[in-house]
């Protein structure tokens, strides 16, 4: 073992005789020693210099022994393990050099063996208190860890003691509750809801094997908490609760969003069974029994329903795929103009059966655009389906090409039943439809301009509408040009 | 409310111009005067001029809650408060929608004394009116 050589040590005595002594035998098993005449020099030396182990006669002239060890003590707080040289050879003299501080105590006069055999003490004290700081240093710096790493969560944490009273609390979790941590905090300071208090108290309440987590969610100025309570087990006792609080406002919205939409989805998909339902028990009370022409005509509306249901289905599971990422494109460079004449071309049939005179206007062109086919058949043919559908016999449906800046502006616009201000402001919700008399026989998804706007957004367009009850509705769409093939094309 | 030798009025409030029709052939099958209105506002025009002895109103019909608001309205109205009102929905229970009208509390702005889910069967429907109408 060379332990010696990393040990520095301080003799310290008036006698020249004795600390040449000291220096001299354990120089000799290799450990570094210094020597000092009185206090003075000792406390200058201790001060410059870092020592394990220091030898201090008792007897010394200005500032002595007990005072050196003392001093030690003070300003070294146990890094230095002092030793007592000493003729004072009795029972109280040894009491007090330890009261002083001093770890052992040798007698003068010494052989070279006494003084060897404390060393060694000595330096096994030395080790064992190089060992302690070592450890106390690390938990030290774990325990300041800790703090920052409870200091830095995302998650507030407070800790409670046995007595549900709050020991801690991290700063989040004083930024989520409002309150500063004082020691006088109390439980019921942080949550009003007795729900919580009584399940934290029946929680520190319980034993660890009947170990439980509760959850709660508070709803605090339009943020949504998660308060999650957890026993905190000391040993193998419960020592008290951990409160964990969690902001959920974003999962909660997207959540409520979800529930809104499933619960509008069945709304809408249960409004046409019950129709078709209630019209099958019609004919089946019998009250149409001998009026043929009376149960096809509710047939008839049965199917209708039928059909628009089957529609709306195939809309949602559309809707799904699109939002799933999952609809393949394949952009390439199109007319809109040829576009929207086989477009146009498509409803011809429709629009004569309510002699809905079409009128198609486009200057020269091409209007060059880059998109996916079957987005722009999405976008328009919905626009000239509602312009056909929400018209009347006999009307209006002008389809307009035109070219703004970079933009190519289409305006599809009705000469039909219109919409108040209020109906324009819900128009492009999902599921939303203009609800009257006169829309009532029209059947429809509620998911068509929805699915409009959101196509549109995904190529940077965008959709206007201008309408006055009873006179029609115009719909202008804003569509980026492509403008590479529009200026070659020039 | 015993309506012997009168022919009751029903007043039914529903977005859904093929179930108003449905339910509008059966009661009239079964001796009921029926009016039907298509929106909550239709609905409380209606009441300017006809007056029901039961009313029967959706729930989501301009508005996803136009049902509470218009049987609110009609509560409210001295004159018709004691006029019964059986809400039927499409609104699904699972989703939140779920009121008791014999709970005090929800039938303090709930005002509805029953709410049934659709598709109601018409003889359901028709018992429900006669349960409400006094007639056993």
């Amino acid at each position: 073992m060379d332990q010696q050589e990393n040990l520095r040590v301080l003799a310290v005595d008036d006698e020249e005789g004795m600390r040449e002594g000291i220096k001299r035998i354990l120089k000799k098993k290799g450990y570094s020693v210094d020597t000092a005449e009185d206090g003075e020099s000792a406390i200058d030396l201790l001060n410059t210099n870092g020592y394990h182990l220091a030898f201090i006669d008792l007897k010394m002239p200005g500032i002595d022994g007990f005072k050196v060890t003392e001093y030690i003590n003070e300003k070294f707080s146990g890094r230095i393990v002092v030793v007592i040289v000493s003729a004072l050879a009795t029972v109280e003299a040894a009491v007090e050099v330890t009261r002083h501080g001093a770890f052992d105590f040798l007698v003068k006069p010494f052989t070279p063996t006494d003084l060897l055999q404390v060393t060694e003490r000595a330096v096994k004290q030395c080790q064992l208190l190089q060992e302690r700081e070592k450890y106390l240093s690390e938990l030290n710096s774990e325990r300041n860890l800790s703090r920052q790493l409870i200091n830095a969560m995302q998650e507030g944490l407070i800790v409670l003691n046995i007595r549900a009273k709050p020991v801690l609390m991290n700063p989040k979790a004083e930024f989520f509750l409002e309150k500063r941590f004082t020691n006088a905090v109390e439980l019921t300071d942080l949550f009003q809801d007795p729900k919580i208090i009584e399940a934290t108290e029946q929680i520190i309440a319980s034993s660890p094997e009947e170990l439980k987590t509760r959850m709660f969610r508070i709803e605090q100025k339009g943020t949504m908490l998660q308060i999650r309570i957890d026993t905190l087990i000391r040993g193998k006792e419960t020592g008290g609760a951990i409160i964990i609080i969690n902001d959920v406002t974003e999962d909660w919205k997207a959540e409520q969003d979800k529930n809104r939409f499933v619960s509008m989805v069945a709304h809408e998909l249960k409004s046409p069974i019950a129709a078709i339902i209630n019209y099958i028990n019609v004919i089946e009370t019998g009250l149409f029994d001998n009026q043929p022409e009376k149960i096809h005509e509710l047939l008839n509306r049965c199917k209708v329903r039928g059909e628009a249901l089957l529609e709306l289905i195939r809309d949602l599971l559309y809707i799904n795929k699109r939002e799933a990422g999952k609809v393949e494109k394949s952009i390439e460079a199109l007319d809109l103009k040829e576009v929207l004449k086989e477009q146009l071309e498509f409803y011809k049939v429709q629009a004569e059966s309510k002699k809905i005179s079409v009128i198609f206007g486009a200057e020269d062109g091409p209007y060059m655009v880059k998109a996916d086919r079957s987005d722009l058949d999405r976008i328009f043919m919905n626009l000239i389906s509602n312009g056909i559908k929400y018209n009347r016999e006999g009307g209006t449906l002008s389809v307009d090409l035109k070219r703004e800046g970079g933009i190519v502006v289409v305006s599809v616009a009705d000469s039909g039943i219109g919409m108040s201000q209020e109906d324009i402001g819900n128009l492009f919700q999902e599921f939303f439809r203009v609800r009257n008399r006169k829309t009532s026989g029209i059947s429809g998804t509620g998911l068509g301009l929805a699915t409009v706007k959101r196509v549109l957004s995904e190529y940077n367009g965008r959709i206007e509408v201008q309408s006055e009850p009873d006179s029609g509705s115009t719909f202008t769409v804003y569509f980026p040009s492509d403008d590479t093939k529009h200026l070659r094309q020039e | 409310m015993i309506l012997e030798g009168k022919v009751p009025n029903v007043l039914i409030v529903d977005d859904d111009v093929d179930l108003l029709e449905g339910q509008k052939l059966f009661l009239e099958d079964h001796g009921f005067t029926v009016i039907t209105a298509i929106s909550m506002k239709e609905g409380i025009e209606a009441l300017d001029h006809f007056k029901p002895d039961i009313i029967i109103a959706d729930l989501m019909m301009e508005h996803y809650d136009s049902g509470f608001v218009f049987c609110k309205k009609v509560k409210d109205n001295p004159a018709m408060s004691m006029v019964p009102i059986i809400m039927q929905t499409a609104a699904p229970k699972e989703i939140g929608f779920t009121f008791d009208p014999s709970n005090p509390k929800q039938k303090q702005w709930i005002k509805v004394d029953e709410v049934l889910t659709k598709p109601v069967p018409l003889e359901h429907l028709l018992g429900k009116i006669h349960k409400y109408l006094g007639e056993v």
